[in-house]
């Protein structure tokens, strides 16, 4: 009887689940064939997947990498890049530009054909409005015009004066976050040239910029949708009707391209490439993400890494190839800790080589007997679908072989950064992506700069290195700068706290139809760029 | 001395029909269920012991082809840093096991201590114990105890006393009903007539009258405990890498989606291990209910 009686209750229990997995099912295919209606209707259109990183789309505030990628298609800046060469800057809205030898003063020539994509001619006072904007409003990206003053010389000539030298602007100004706006425009809608603005919530709901695409709808963390602007001034019109860019995670993406719901997916991991076909192309490009490992060099912080023998040991017992093995197709090994693709890179032969033999010789030198540090990252980071715990077990077992133990302390992002930040960590795996594609922000990693403090690095412990740091800085030409950048390196490879690893690929999957796709370190993907076959 | 209220294991040895061994075991034991779950729980604790001896590799050693299907040489396939699965989910049972039986152990303990003192004793002991049981009760175990394994820092140790904070007060709450019925009875206020001491009078009259109920709850509980352990690992906050923790291995798996090995088997693992210590818990119920001694003798083997 009792048995019975449960039974009969098991199967009531059962229906509802049955029915709500009906329900579930019916409408997860309903929502994908709407998907694909609405794809054919609307002509051209093309489906871009990401995992947002995104805040805003007013180009006076954002920094994030999708925040970049919508700038990108929607604000021209003065001078641009080619492609995916970040070594030479080429016009954009200024037709020429022109350093002055000291590398204080860069003029720039504006083009007279350029306009807004609701018709009116780009000036020099809107330019001049959207740089002091940017510099002044203090948004996050403000710090790339620090201390540069904005001039209008004539109604075509603007003048950029930095106090000490500056041959990093025109590497500078293709950021999208120095996109121009239309002043006019902008300003009845509340911006101004201080930190009272208040356009970024009409700069999220439709562009005010003369780019090839303008905002059509912006959410934050589902959607943003472009369409063409009709009146684009350039000779590179765009192909798309509309481009939708959707939040999606790296495994969706990937489900979502392979059966034609996207076209583009941008976050793919080497692994979840490497079963990649169907008519797919997979773009592999090596990143400027540069893995590091930082080796504390403040005895208060930690007596074993603030040797310097033991830092040797390190760079010595870390399995380089082992590494690139898990970041899969598309990564290199770093030189240096400026990317390959920038100007002053390290070439691919002067990178370190693992040496086991040569890493316990240099262990035993340090006089550390059985050394045990501790290790920190960041747990859930990852970076081009590639995550830090892979690498830093790795790491753990290679120098486990020469005599090191480590122990590893996985932290949310927020609490690992804030040691990292105030220089707490013994030992760190870390990236640095660049804020501008020039060597010059590598700098930070010299003693008493940004990074090289959070290393415990304090101003004064390597003058030679220093020394050098001063002479990168301050020389003008390329072929100048290349040689102190090298320098640079040479000689942060030999005494520095921080061992480059490895900068992973960008893993880019495209329908077959999509064309002319780069990667590019600074925006990801120009929207504009891509055709259709 | 012994005065029991409920029964020994229902049913006796009457109802056998196969001679030999099954005879000998009480019919609650011979049911299929349980059965199944005592090989099953048997089987892990035995690969928890004998794990050395089993695994074909090091769990640790990083020298197999990455993400390797299951096939010879790794018949549960290789992890993303090229380590055999099949050595790190048999490791893992000497990681989980013995923390997830330990964890019971000392709940029941301070749990089934805590609420014996707040029934027998009664006015201010029962309202502090059991105010403090509620306030514990009132968040959501699983996030309580994320609260508190973030707080301490993420090792298993903590882990472990994280559970144990949101484990406790169900025994509290059990033991402290069955006392406060016992506690009035005949046979315990002649025991303190005769001069029992309270802790004596808990030890020899109340202390046999609630063990059955609160077995049946710990061995229902090991489930629960483990799936919370690995769920902490999972989200982070328990096992440190390398340590080959089932939680975190499927964790580690969720990144690996396509390979899907990765995270299956010590997912299985985790399944196993809870179907197991239910069943064992269900029958114990059984066995201990009178009720189901009925339902019971018509379902023996």
């Amino acid at each position: 009887m009792a048995l019975r009686s449960r039974r009969r209750r098991a199967t009531t229990a059962l229906l509802p689940v049955v029915l709500t997995g009906a329900l579930a099912l019916a409408a997860c295919s309903s929502g994908g064939s709407s998907a694909t209606q609405g794809q054919s209707s609307a002509g051209k259109t093309l489906v871009i997947d990401t995992s947002f990183d995104l805040k805003t789309a007013d180009p006076g505030r954002t920094y994030e990498p999708t925040g970049l990628v919508v700038d990108k298609a929607t604000y021209d800046t003065l001078l641009t890049f080619e492609g995916a060469d970040v070594t030479k800057p080429v016009p954009s809205l200024a037709e020429s530009y022109e350093m002055s030898s000291d590398g204080k003063e860069l003029t720039l020539k504006l083009r007279k054909d350029a306009t807004f994509a609701d018709g009116t001619p780009v000036t020099a006072d809107d330019v001049l409005f959207s740089l002091t904007r940017v510099r002044d409003m203090k948004g996050t990206p403000s710090f790339l015009l620090d201390g540069v003053e904005v001039a209008k010389t004539d109604d075509s000539t603007i003048t950029l004066t930095s106090k000490a030298p500056n041959p990093a602007l025109p590497y500078i100004l293709p950021n999208p976050a120095l996109g121009i706006l239309n002043s006019k425009v902008a300003k009845e809608n509340g911006a101004t040239e201080n930190a009272d603005d208040k356009a970024e919530q009409y700069l999220n709901s439709a562009s005010a910029g003369s780019g090839p695409y303008t905002l059509e709808s912006f959410n934050v963390s589902s959607q943003v949708v472009l369409k063409k602007n009709d009146k684009y001034w350039g000779a590179k019109k765009p192909v798309y009707d509309k481009v939708v860019i959707r939040n999606v995670e790296s495994a969706t993406q990937k489900l979502n391209v392979q059966r034609g719901d996207s076209q583009v997916a941008l976050n793919l991991s080497g692994d979840q490439v490497a079963g990649m076909g169907g008519g797919l192309q997979v773009k592999r490009t090596t990143s400027a993400y540069v893995f590091f490992l930082l080796a504390n060099q403040d005895p208060g912080v930690s007596k074993i890494t603030s040797n310097p023998k033991f830092v040797e040991a390190l760079r010595k017992g870390v399995d380089y190839t082992g590494l690139l093995e898990l970041a899969g197709e598309g990564s290199t090994q770093a030189a240096g800790i400026i990317p390959s693709m920038f100007l002053g890179a390290l070439p691919a032969d002067q990178a370190t080589q693992r040496d086991v033999e040569g890493a316990k010789a240099a262990l035993k030198e340090s006089g550390v007997a059985n050394p045990t540090v501790k290790l920190e990252y960041p747990s859930e980071l990852t970076v081009n679908g590639l995550s830090f715990q892979p690498l830093a077990e790795r790491i753990q077992a290679n120098l486990k072989e020469i005599g090191i133990t480590v122990e590893l302390t996985p932290a949310p992002v927020t609490t690992a950064l804030d040691n990292y930040r105030n220089g707490k960590e013994e030992l760190g795996l870390w990236y640095w992506g660049p804020d501008f594609p020039d060597p010059s922000n590598y700098l930070s990693f010299l003693p008493g700069k940004l990074v090289g403090l959070r290393a415990g690095w304090k101003a004064g412990a390597d003058k030679e290195l220093e020394a050098a740091g001063e002479k990168a800085a301050a020389s003008v030409t390329d072929e100048d700068r290349k040689q102190a950048y090298t320098d640079v390196q040479t000689k942060l490879n030999a005494s520095g706290p921080f061992i480059p690893l490895i900068q992973p690929g960008q893993n880019i999957v495209t329908a077959g139809s999509v064309t002319g796709l780069e990667y590019h370190p600074v925006w990801t993907i120009n929207v504009a760029d891509l055709g259709a076959k | 001395m012994r005065r029991r209220l409920t029964g020994g294991p229902a049913g006796g040895r009457t109802g056998g029909r196969t001679g030999g061994l099954t005879r000998r075991l009480p019919e609650a034991w011979r049911q299929p269920l349980a059965i199944v779950g005592g090989v099953v729980a048997f089987a892990w604790i035995v690969i928890a012991l004998a794990a050395p001896v089993l695994a074909p590799h090091d769990p640790l050693a990083q020298e197999l082809p990455r993400l390797a299907p299951p096939g010879p040489g790794h018949w549960f396939g290789t992890d993303q840093l090229g380590r055999d699965i099949l050595s790190r989910v048999l490791y893992g049972a000497r990681v989980s096991i013995p923390l997830t039986l330990l964890l019971v152990v000392l709940s029941v303990l301070i749990g089934g201590l805590l609420g014996a003192c707040a029934g027998y004793f009664g006015r201010w002991v029962d309202e502090t114990i059991m105010r403090l049981a509620d306030l514990v009760f009132a968040f959501p175990t699983i996030i309580l105890a994320m609260v508190v394994a973030a707080a301490l820092g993420a090792s298993l140790g903590n882990a472990v006393i994280a559970v144990l904070i949101v484990a406790w007060p169900a025994y509290a709450r059990v033991t402290r009903g069955l006392v406060l019925g016992i506690r009035e009875r005949e046979f315990v206020l002649s025991g303190r007539l005769l001069g029992f001491s309270a802790w004596r009078s808990l030890r020899v009259d109340v202390l046999p009258n609630v063990t059955g109920p609160v077995l049946v709850l710990a061995t229902l509980d090991i489930g629960t405990a483990l799936l919370l352990l690995s769920g902490l690992s999972f989200l982070g906050l328990g096992a440190k890498p390398p340590s080959p923790e089932w939680g975190a291995m499927v964790a580690s798996g969720v990144e690996v989606f396509d390979s899907w090995w990765v995270a299956t088997f010590p997912g299985l693992a985790i399944l196993t291990v809870v179907l197991a210590f239910n069943f064992l818990g269900d029958t114990l119920r059984d066995a201990l209910d009178p009720r189901t001694a009925r339902a019971i003798k018509e379902r023996a083997i």
